[in-house]
């Protein structure tokens, strides 16, 4: 049976954002879509519902002698159980703790043979709580941790924070990943469509940025804090050379590198080359093709800590023709 | 056991076999105690019984008995039914006529992994982090709480223990009257699949990391087989216990256990090549012959001792998901993703 991917969402935010809320409306609001939904705690949602499926949020070491490279193990036997049910989805949304790191999670949609011949990792998306998200930051690195990884954030509970508040956070949220989607909401109301089968991790949104290719002051010491870095170039790019050099870049510097993601024109090539990496794990594929006439550029972004944004600009300069 | 690959006949003319369409991917496939009845296992909650006579009547197909997909099925060892367990979280009896019994009942839970063992009359399911063991008078006995879900679950050879496949290892538990400490065999990463061998000796897991892992169980010693493009997922010991196929590879592989094991040895590969990598394995229940399914959906039917191998069903394209031998060796189900279920008769 040759099927599409099923496109997966990953459902992130700190306790009490409002995840919950958000997960009962997909299952309880009438549009025509199948989602299965994959929770950790089953008491807490008020919907019952056959295709909620509970899970234990299993992570396990690679056995490679990396450390960051840590998979969800349930999360592959369930996606694989959930494929030999007759009823296929129109998605899978997985719900992760409010504690959780998501690079589990995510990388277990770039190791798994089977997950990835059967699904697609779609979007994460991050529930933030805007009255509470300044403090959480001070708590542990689990709040941004959860904004470096989104592709898409619910700026949730707007209501209960003044103007100023609400620019406060969307600022700090901007510091650390300014490529994600901001979508303010209340109740955790909002469209389905704004996030649900987003396609690809959202790449659109890297395209609508200004690089900071030029742009100095960037580089200022954030200390251990996450940060976001982009880089352009209209000169087209060497495939071997950008291997090898994000190959070593993620191996050396994967812990440190949360998420990283690119659209690349390959010197010579019709379709786009489109990139993405979470820590030390990388994927590519050609994606749509240039149109007649369009202006190949490329574009490469990374969030993480101890970015260091002369070297990875040097780096990248050097794979370019 | 007259099965005879050099016969031209295997090689010119598929057996004669039953191949019936169902509506949704086929998770497992068994045959009962008495070889008179195959089940498989379906997607849509359904466990569709034949006739094991390829040229019976079939009965029509059955009303689901499991509310989401069916995971797991054997044939049960206390009657000559079956035993199936479901997403929903229910582990069922189904008897010869296809009624079904509720015998387990846990909501949120998946029950993906049943064994059985042949003469006690004890079964064993996953559920969970725990692993139940249901004995011949229906007394069930939890084990665990394991670090992670268990993955896979299989009896030793006298039925006196099950080892369970986890994260970080596997555990063995003793399951009788005197209840030992469990024994903890560490190897990091998780573990997908386990079979216990035929004599007893040797617990093999394949592991996520694309290898299989093999323990000794009386030095506690352990080796590792690596190299494999894929998970191994369908591990089988020959009757024997001299050869443990595994899937994963594109013809049939054996790992030598006769004399001194495997070590610093090659594994035996035989079988025509070409048809893409074996999915499932299933050694022949008394003698040299070994079955694998690969995920192009050919079949093929191999003879270790003259490493001959005959295709018994050409690809069609869907990957062959399971199979199963009947108790005296001549019958074969086999069902894929697609929904095919073919039952084939070997005797010629």
């Amino acid at each position: 049976m040759a099927e599409a991917q099923v496109p997966v969402t990953v459902l992130t935010g700190y306790l009490g954002a409002g995840k919950t809320t958000l997960l009962n409306r997909i299952l309880s609001e009438q549009h025509g879509k199948k989602y299965a939904v994959i929770v950790n705690e089953f008491g807490e949602l008020g919907v019952d519902n056959d295709l909620v499926v509970n899970a234990d949020e299993e992570v396990f070491e690679m056995n490679n002698g990396c450390i960051c490279c840590t998979v969800r193990g349930d999360l592959i036997r369930i996606i694989e159980g959930l494929m030999k049910r007759k009823d296929k989805f129109d998605g899978i949304l997985v719900e992760t703790t409010g504690l959780a790191d998501p690079g589990p999670v995510a990388q277990t949609f770039f190791t798994d043979d089977d997950v990835k011949a059967r699904t697609r990792l779609d979007a994460i998306v991050t529930v933030v709580d805007a009255k509470h998200f300044l403090s959480q930051l001070a708590q542990g690195d689990e709040a941004e941790e959860q904004v470096a990884f989104a592709d898409v954030i619910l700026l949730n509970k707007t209501d209960l924070v003044s103007d100023d508040d609400l620019e406060k956070v969307e600022d700090r949220i901007n510091s650390i990943n300014r490529y994600a989607r901001i979508h303010r909401t209340q109740k955790s109301r909002i469209e389905l469509d704004a996030i649900l089968d987003k396609g690809a991790f959202d790449l659109k949104r890297i395209l609508e940025f200004e690089p900071d290719f030029l742009h100095h002051g960037h580089d200022h010491d954030h200390g251990d804090e996450v940060a976001s870095l982009s880089f352009s170039s209209d000169r087209p790019v060497d495939p071997d050379r950008f291997q090898k050099w994000m190959g070593a870049l993620l191996q050396l510097k994967g812990q440190d590198i949360l998420r990283s993601k690119g659209i690349l024109a390959i010197d010579g090539a019709p379709r786009r080359y489109v990139y993405q990496g979470v820590h030390m794990m990388m994927d590519a594929d050609w994606g749509t093709p240039w149109k007649d006439g369009e202006k190949r550029s490329s574009k490469l972004v990374f969030i993480g800590r101890n970015l260091d944004g002369e070297n990875l600009k040097r780096g990248f300069e050097d794979c370019l023709k | 056991m007259k099965l005879d690959l050099a016969n031209p006949d295997w090689r010119t003319a598929l057996p004669p076999s039953r191949s019936v369409v169902a509506d949704a991917p086929v998770a497992a496939c068994a045959f009962s105690r008495d070889g008179k009845t195959v089940a498989f296992a379906l997607g849509d909650g359904r466990v569709r019984l034949l006739p094991a006579d390829v040229k019976a009547a079939a009965g029509a197909a059955p009303e689901p008995v499991h509310k989401g997909a069916v995971l797991s099925l054997i044939a049960d060892p206390n009657g000559d039914g079956f035993l199936s367990g479901g997403d929903d979280g229910r582990l069922l009896r189904i008897a010869p006529d296809g009624s079904a019994t509720e015998i387990v009942s846990q909501k949120g839970k998946w029950i993906d992994k049943l064994a059985a063992h042949r003469s006690n009359g004890a079964f064993a399911a996953s559920v969970g982090k725990m692993a139940l063991v249901v004995d011949r008078s229906g007394g069930c006995r939890e084990f665990g709480p394991h670090q992670s879900t268990v993955a896979a679950v299989d009896f030793s050879k006298d039925g006196s223990r099950i080892a369970t496949a986890h994260y970080g290892g596997i555990t063995v538990w003793s399951i009788g009257q005197v209840t030992l400490p469990p024994r903890r065999f560490a190897w990091a990463g998780s573990h997908v699949a386990l079979k216990w061998s035929t004599d007893g000796k040797f617990i093999a897991t394949g592991t996520q990391e694309n290898d299989i892992h093999v323990w000794r169980i009386a030095q506690a010693s352990d080796m590792r087989m690596q190299g494999y493009p894929a998970k191994v997922k369908s591990l089988s010991w020959s009757a024997d216990a001299r050869w443990l196929y595994t899937s994963a590879q594109p013809v049939f592989t054996a790992w030598p256990f006769a004399g001194k094991g495997p070590e610093g040895k090659p594994p035996l590969q035989f079988g025509e090549e070409g048809a893409g990598l074996i999915t499932v394995v299933a050694a022949h229940p008394a003698s040299e012959f070994v079955a694998g399914g690969y995920d192009s959906g050919e079949l093929q039917l191999g003879d270790i001792k003259t490493r001959r191998s005959v295709v018994l069903k050409m690809s069609d394209g869907s990957p062959v998901s399971c199979l199963a031998w009947s108790p005296d060796g001549f019958q074969l189900a086999a069902g894929n993703d697609n929904g095919d279920l073919l039952v084939i008769d070997l005797r010629r």
